[in-house]
């Protein structure tokens, strides 16, 4: 039997015997090579799941959906290896309760999609471990450093040229599991920190900002680079402040469902080569 | 021969340590650039990014950061906390292209007067010689002469 | 509207000279929202503010910035002033175009240029301030001092004989910690129970002292003037309201080799047992783990032989809550397991000891009646030698910081050794020997010049053991060759160390602690005996490693910052501090890590029927000291600070 039948004889069985009262995972997309979200109610809904290569979304953002994990019930849901990261993210800032979460953890190798071992939280520790040890993307990490070699003045105008594009469709915050603010500091008016307007000076402020606030918690799953309309390389601006908090603080993003925020802690040898 | 490009500083500090130590470089009648404008905080821990790229916007063509050594915090670790939000934040700016030299940052005590008047001294010359920051300041006419509302 | 009062201080030539007072002026009353502005000689003089109130009053001033010298020099006195005219007195800035502009530029036009925009941004942070009240907190006037060895009976006399009532907790069955246990003190030789004794019966004997031994402080609750301590006074299975300390039951204990504690393992103790004969309060505790009749059901034997019938082997461990103002922690220290100087042989050659050993050796009161004999055999030791620095400063083994008490105690050890055995030879092997305080070096100058305490520079890297002798090998160098000493007993100046549970200590009380497990004090030079928790002070060597002199000395200080909390039933705080917006908190407890002080919690929102609608961070207004720390870790900008707000310090740059 493959990971898809397996998951889905699984997931049917969690569903019929009330041990999770939803599933969310992937079905068919609009096109052969996508594949969407689906919210599984019933045993008999199982059959629309889909696992397979094209599975890249990280769902892990659907749980915070205001109210559906309040009334203590569990839910089972889809995740990758970065999707297993942000829950314990989430967990370590208190958005929910791993324990309320069955998760049918796969991997794609070979554009092929694999079973990992395990269903809770804690099963999967040696995953994320794997995933440290793997290290930060070398694609990525090519093209950060390509645009580190250019000049200050260059960088600028490309990333001015980037930002340029935006136009706040705020896609990238709502596909975030990370962005789960009830408030935007974007929608912060009493001031008005970040120009709304989508001209180059509020768009460069805007994605400044959400980078930071991404710093020490983005796990690079992609979902903000897939969904922008206009293409602006956001993966790329998160991996630099990924890499960051690990040469500097030695910190990788969701490591455990304890681990606290790089910028809500420090060490008092912390580096500051950079202060006068 | 044009007139020296006079740089305009925004500089953000906290009030026990690098404020006193402007005071002390005052009382000390040491002399130093006016082009630096202090914005007074409880402590560095207050410091808001924000607040870097506010100062951006209104023309500043650098900006200083400044509080109390680590260990020497009124507040026991707000330093220690602003430090990790700096790091992070000074990689950010440069990586999106605002050059390190524009953006400061620095421990000055209140007993460090004349660390105070030298470190804006330096600054001042050293964005004189870098020039407006004009590439950001663009971004800020675009919005003055595209508006509509 | 904004009716902006701005006031332009000439101080005398001092600014006046460097700035365009005038052209300020001018500039200035062009500014939107600016009502009046006037300039002045001296503003902080009595007319100058008698100006400003007048201006206050007839304007309906709603903000006022005095465009003079630095906050720091004059805030309090506009402050005043503005209160005195009825505005809120945080509805004032001051722009310091004295000590940051005035005297530190030499163009006049620069300067006039600087202090108008400084003065502008100032208007615009002011339109936006909010009136502010100070907090008051409640106070209850009793204290809490937990560990009662000295530095907890100093701070316990001194509030106690200061009117205020105080709790004494200690963990041990009797108070006197370290200090009990030594023989003689540096730099005086005075005998240690001589001048302790007294304080620790005028301790328990005081009435505004409350004194709990064999108790634990398991729970601590609440802010600055408002704690909640639960404390948990163990089972000692003797009545204390009844017991005698006649003694007859440890006599009549027929478990009698039980290596006592205090002794260090060189005496033995009962079952049933105080740990010192001048024990205060002297009334025994059962040892559960060794008593028979609790092992087996059998013997009672203290029970029949008790005269008032004060055994009780049904007591259970009792909860206490108390409810304190302010807490003293004075837990002590302990000195570092020396097992891990393998060269050394302690605990292989039993007549390898620490210094704490030699203190019950040499004490009048010890298992050897104050006769210095080895352990081994009970023999007269004819060659000592002492290691200094035996853990300390010592990067690889070791801790890294010095002890700073050892070099005294082992010069002390050396000189009790000499005036005890007369024919005796000592050898000191040091690395540098620290005498600071007063009468410190003399007396290290005393034991080499008149005890002829050997004194060797250099490390001892071996101890062994050849026909009934510890051969010690090191090296002197200053002769820079090695040296070989044939010695009967080896006194190790161990590091002293933070007690073994110091950290979960800490993590109880909510207050911070080094890499080593030493508690944090607020400010290492200027706050030295607060913690960063208001309310909660420290005393004696939990710190960091303190002798007598200095732990008494600190006692006393936390005692002083104590009485000055209780001097007002009333605390009044500075109402700068962060306030949470409960309906964007997005509860992920980002600042509740950040905060220094602990001062923000969980606090859960309900609604009519008591039903969670979410759980929101929470200040405590009685432990927010004002950083604003939280404020700019707040991704949703959803806390803020009183006095430096998100609008005020935008509007103050925006106006730049």
């Amino acid at each position: 039997m493959g990971i898809q039948e397996q998951y889905i004889s699984e997931a049917a069985g969690l569903l019929s015997s009330g041990a999770v009262k939803l599933v969310i995972g992937y079905s068919e997309g609009s096109t052969t090579d996508r594949r969407r979200p689906v919210f599984v109610r019933t045993p008999a809904e199982a059959e629309r799941l889909m696992l397979d290569g094209a599975c890249v979304a990280n769902l892990s953002t659907y749980l915070l959906s205001e109210g559906l994990l309040s009334d203590g019930k569990s839910v089972a849901v889809f995740l990758k290896p970065d999707g297993i990261r942000s829950i314990n993210i989430l967990a370590a800032e208190a958005q929910l309760n791993p324990e309320q979460l069955v998760i049918f953890g796969f991997d794609i190798q070979n554009g092929q999609a694999r079973p990992l071992q395990g269903r809770k939280i804690s099963d999967f520790t040696p995953i994320v471990e794997a995933a440290r040890a793997a290290g930060l993307s070398p694609e990525l990490q090519g093209e950060a450093e390509r645009l580190e070699h250019i000049s200050a003045a260059e960088r600028f105008e490309y990333w001015k040229e980037q930002f340029s594009k935006c136009i706040k469709c705020y896609a990238c915050r709502q596909v975030c599991p990370m962005c789960y603010c009830r408030r935007c500091i974007v929608d912060v008016n009493q001031p008005q920190w970040v120009n709304t307007s989508s001209h180059t000076l509020g768009n460069f402020e805007w994605n400044i900002v959400r980078a930071f606030h991404l710093a020490g918690r983005c796990v690079a799953c992609g979902g903000c680079d897939r969904s922008c309309p206009v293409n602006i390389p956001l993966r790329l601006i998160n991996h630099r402040m990924a890499k960051e908090v690990l040469d500097a603080f030695d910190y990788y993003a969701g490591e455990s469902t304890d681990q606290k925020p790089v910028l809500a802690t420090f060490r008092p040898d912390d580096p500051e080569t950079f202060i006068l | 021969m044009s007139e020296p490009f006079e740089p305009k500083i925004v500089a953000f500090v906290c009030t026990y340590c690098t404020y006193a130590g402007a005071d002390l470089a005052g009382t000390s009648r040491m002399k130093y650039a006016s082009n630096v404008r202090m914005v007074r905080l409880p402590c560095t821990g207050r410091i808001s990014p924000m607040f870097i790229l506010k100062a951006l916007q209104k023309g500043a063509d650098g900006v200083l950061v400044s509080g109390c050594h680590p260990g020497d915090c009124h507040f026991a670790q707000g330093n220690y906390h602003a430090r990790r939000r700096w790091t992070v934040f000074r990689a950010l700016l440069a990586f999106t292209g605002i050059p390190e030299q524009r953006i400061r940052f620095s421990w000055i005590s209140a007993a460090e007067g004349a660390k105070f008047a030298d470190l804006i001294n330096t600054l001042t010359e050293d964005i004189r010689k870098l020039g407006p920051f004009d590439q950001y300041h663009e971004l800020q006419k675009v919005i003055e002469t595209q508006a509509t509302y | 509207m904004a009716k902006i009062g701005v006031f332009v201080c000439h101080c005398g030539e001092n600014i006046a000279s460097m700035v365009d007072t005038a052209n300020l002026v001018a500039e200035i009353s062009e500014h939107p929202g600016v009502e009046i502005c006037t300039e002045y000689k001296y503003f902080c003089s009595e007319p100058g503010q008698e100006t400003v109130k007048r201006a206050i009053r007839e304007h309906n001033l709603t903000g006022v910035v005095v465009a003079a010298c630095s906050p720091r020099m004059h805030e309090q006195t506009f402050r005043k002033a503005c209160a005195e005219a009825g505005l809120n007195p945080y509805m004032l800035e001051l722009a310091n175009i004295r000590e940051q502009c005035s005297w530190v530029h030499t163009e006049k036009d620069e300067a006039t240029e600087k202090a108008i925009e400084i003065t502008r941004s100032l208007i615009e942070k002011v339109k936006r301030n909010n009136a502010l009240f100070p907090i008051s907190v409640p106070v209850t006037r009793r204290a809490m001092v937990i560990g009662g060895g000295i530095a907890g009976i100093q701070a316990a006399l001194d509030i106690a004989n200061a009117g205020r009532e105080v709790v004494l907790v200690e963990r041990e069955p009797s108070i006197g910690g370290h200090m009990s246990q030594i023989s003689e003190t540096f730099p005086t030789l005075d005998c240690s129970q001589c001048i302790l004794t007294p304080r620790m019966v005028e301790t328990v004997q005081h009435p505004n002292i409350t004194v709990m031994t064999y108790s634990e402080v398991e729970e601590v609750d609440g802010y600055i003037g408002n704690f909640t301590v639960k404390v948990r006074r163990k089972a000692r299975y003797v009545r204390m309201e009844t017991c005698t300390g006649c003694g007859d039951c440890i006599q009549k204990c027929p478990v009698k080799k039980i290596p006592s504690e205090f002794e260090c393992g060189l005496g033995n103790r009962s079952a049933i047992y105080t740990p010192f004969a001048q024990a205060v309060p002297n009334v025994p505790v059962i040892d559960r783990s060794r008593c028979l009749y609790f092992k087996n059901g059998k013997c009672a034997i203290c029970k029949k032989t008790c005269q008032i019938d004060s055994i009780d082997f049904d007591q259970q461990d009792t909860i206490e809550t108390i409810e304190v103002g302010a807490i003293v922690v004075a837990t002590g220290f302990q000195v570092q397991n020396t097992s891990l100087y393998g060269e050394y042989g302690y605990g292989r050659y039993k007549d390898v000891i620490t210094g704490l050993h030699f203190e019950r050796l040499a004490s009048a009161s010890g298992p050897t009646a104050g006769k210095i004999r080895r352990p081994s055999d009970g023999k007269e030791p004819e060659t000592v030698v002492f290691i200094q620095c035996a853990g300390s400063r010592d990067v690889s083994k070791g801790v890294r910081y010095c002890s700073k008490i050892c070099c005294m105690y082992t010069a002390k050890h050396a000189m009790l050794y000499s005036h005890k055995v007369h024919d005796g030879d000592t050898k000191i092997f040091y690395m540098d020997i620290r005498a600071a305080g007063k009468g410190y070096d003399e007396f290290t100058r005393r034991a080499i010049e008149e005890d002829h305490a050997g004194y060797v520079r250099g490390r001892v890297s071996k101890i062994f053991e050849e026909n009934g002798k510890l051969i010690v090998r090191g090296v002197d160098m200053l002769l820079g060759r090695p040296v070989e000493v044939a010695a009967d007993m080896v006194v190790l100046a161990t590091a002293m160390v933070p007690q073994p549970d110091a950290k979960d200590f800490a993590k109880i009380i909510g207050i911070g602690y080094d890499e080593y497990g030493f508690f944090n004090e607020a400010h290492l030079k200027l706050r030295p005996v607060e913690t960063a928790t208001a309310g909660i002070y420290l005393a004696g060597a939990c710190q960091s490693p303190k002798d007598i002199p200095d732990s008494v000395s600190q006692a006393s200080a936390a005692a002083a910052k104590i009485l000055g909390l209780f001097s007002r039933e009333h605390l009044e705080r500075e109402p700068v501090i962060a306030t949470v917006s409960d309906s964007t908190c997005a509860g992920c407890w980002g600042c509740v890590t950040a905060c220094p002080y602990n001062a923000i919690d969980h606090r859960d929102i309900n609604d009519r029927n008591g039903n969670l609608i979410k759980r929101v961070a929470s200040v405590n207004p009685g432990l927010c000291q004002g950083c604003g720390t939280c404020v700019s870790f707040c991704r949703s900008n959803s806390i803020d600070l009183a006095g430096f707000t998100e609008k005020q310090i935008f509007a103050e740059v925006m106006a730049l």
